[in-house]
């Protein structure tokens, strides 16, 4: 008998403690597809921000030593003051769109949410916090460990839970969408089943025909910023096919080329598309996010698709084709290290831990090193349609007047591509010191600091930076000196 | 990068995949692959739209389409 009640008793227990166990927040549905709601680029008024200057900024992953070098571009671009339009202003208040990657994303997702005020709150809500030691913590209370007993609970979804709760006042993109202005933040994580990035936008929920607005910039951060290993992907609910939701006609068109190859990455990203809305191969009812950085760790692939593609949900291309923009400028804030290693010093195997870091770090930063040679590709494909229409221009005229020929041009468009990267420090011991920092959420204040510094500094001395500085009689001062 | 002229012949909005991307009668910029094109409101113009696989141009000889 007495067996019997103990065994009873050890039953309930169990079912009360599983049921304690945590489960993903569910994100919300959209009841119904609607393309002129939600956080969408053309839904934010420009205000005073003109689409003539056209700004994009992308924050690259990095953790704490990016979110500091981020959080100090930011500062430079506010003290950067610009003549334009017969106005002075900051160069801030130009920017269009911030893209952002893992690390990069809490200053972007709290720039969204706070505006100005970042420069008054984020330092200490943040940089200077011990957020990994606060999150090993939190992991380690008996409340975390029965939340994450349930399979459908992680470390992010903790993590999640306390950037909520300690940076982001539990805001929600329902509270970025009521602010109605540019700039446009894109929090861009990861796809780990098509590996295809995933940015946080109404355009890619409506795939899922899910509501962006429900979603808090908490999780959306976490999700950004879910480094493999040490935190778990988030889960999402994929409602697809319950909104009424159409692909754009570009979809359709853009799978007919699947064959003949015209356009292998227009086709790849409409079929990554199709793989939410499809039941074919399965259907996909959760969507698993990790870290942004896996599939592109500068956070230029989005844009890119965006200056080059008539095809995005905020075609830059498109702008240009009507005239809009003028002046296009791309600031990429890279926190890449090259940490050095004693490895070549000895003739010993590497370790296995040693080969798998190298076998996950190496085509990464392979990959971004790609990315940013598109970039200048596509700089100088801009730059080479006008040169070769003023050069037969030219050969023409020198044939005598007669044979002057008048050709037709797209629109031009001035265009400053601008990176502030370690490598660009001048000074090689101070180079070293900064590419040999660690990727964790916490670094001590004066680090934090100095990459702060070194963010306004390398963009001051980027050789683009200063060509726009001229073309748009601006300046930032730097320590010591003024404008 | 590619690059369209779309032939009509008056200046109006053209177009692409839907969207509006330009005007007539000036080059445009665009990505390779099939794209769709329209002059809108009003629906005045043959044909009624027109898919066409963009590939191959230059920007000194950009591809032609045509409406009436």
């Amino acid at each position: 008998m007495d067996r019997r009640i103990t065994l009873r008793s050890a039953l309930v227990i169990c079912a009360l403690l599983l049921s304690a166990c945590g489960s993903f927040p569910v994100n919300p549905p959209l009841a119904k597809y609607d393309p002129s709601a939600g956080y969408r680029f053309e839904k934010l008024e420009p205000g005073s921000n003109s689409d003539e200057l056209f700004v994009i900024v992308v924050f690259s992953g990095g953790g704490t030593r990016a979110a500091a070098l981020s959080y100090g571009l930011l500062e430079a671009l506010r003290d950067t003051k610009i003549h334009w339009q017969n106005k002075e202003i900051a160069l801030l208040d130009e920017v269009d769109v911030i893209s952002s990657i893992s690390g990069g994303s809490f200053p972007a997702a709290y720039y969204a949410l706070r505006g100005s005020r970042i420069f008054d709150e984020f330092p200490n809500r943040f940089l200077y916090r011990p957020v990994q030691t606060d999150l090993l913590k939190l992991a380690l209370t008996p409340v975390s460990l029965l939340k994450l007993a349930g399979p459908s609970f992680g470390r992010s979804d903790l993590a999640a839970e306390f950037y909520d709760r300690e940076v982001f006042g539990a805001g929600t993109y329902a509270d970025v969408v009521a602010q109605q202005h540019r700039p446009f933040v894109i929090l861009n994580a990861t796809d780990m089943t098509t590996g295809a990035q995933f940015p946080f936008i109404q355009d890619q929920f409506d795939l899922l025909c899910a509501d962006l607005s429900g979603i808090t910039l908490g999780r959306a951060a976490a999700a950004s910023s879910a480094f493999p290993g040490g935190l778990t992907p988030l889960t999402f609910q994929n409602y697809a096919g319950q909104c009424d939701y159409r692909q754009p006609p570009w979809v359709d068109l853009a799978l007919k080329d699947h064959q003949s190859r015209v356009n292998v990455r227009r086709t790849a990203r409409a079929e990554d598309r199709l793989s939410y809305t499809s039941a074919e191969p399965t259907p996909r009812s959760y969507i698993h996010l990790t870290d942004g950085g896996v599939a592109d760790n500068i956070g230029l692939r989005e844009p890119l698709t965006a200056i080059t593609s008539l095809n995005n949900s905020w075609s830059v291309l498109r702008l240009i084709n009507l005239k809009k923009v003028d002046k296009l400028v791309v600031i990429v804030v890279n926190a890449a290290t090259n940490p050095a290693t004693d490895r070549d010093k000895t003739p010993n195997v590497p370790g296995l831990i040693e080969t798998i870091t190298a076998a996950a770090d190496v085509p990464l930063d392979n990959y971004s090193f790609d990315t940013l040679e598109i970039l200048r590709k596509t700089v100088n494909e801009f730059n080479e349609s006008a040169r070769l229409i003023s050069g037969c221009k030219a050969l023409a005229t020198a044939r005598g007047a007669q044979c002057a020929v008048d050709i037709p041009a797209p629109h031009q468009i001035e265009f400053f591509p601008i990176e502030v990267a370690f490598e660009y420090i001048e000074a090689a011991d101070e180079r070293n010191w900064f590419k040999n920092l660690p990727t964790s959420l916490e670094l001590p204040r004066e680090t934090v600091d100095k990459l702060r510094a070194i963010g306004r500094q390398i963009l001051s001395e980027d050789p683009e930076f200063k060509r726009l500085m001229q073309t748009l009689h601006g300046c930032l001062a730097i320590t010591g000196q003024n404008c | 990068m590619e690059f369209v002229v779309v032939n009509y012949p008056t200046k109006r909005s053209v177009y692409v995949d839907g969207e509006p991307s330009g005007d007539t009668n000036e080059v445009l910029r665009m990505d390779a692959g099939t794209h769709r094109f329209d002059l809108g409101v009003p629906a005045n113009y043959r044909p009624a739209s027109q898919d066409v696989v963009v590939t191959g141009t230059t920007v000194l000889v950009p591809m032609s389409v045509v409406f009436t």
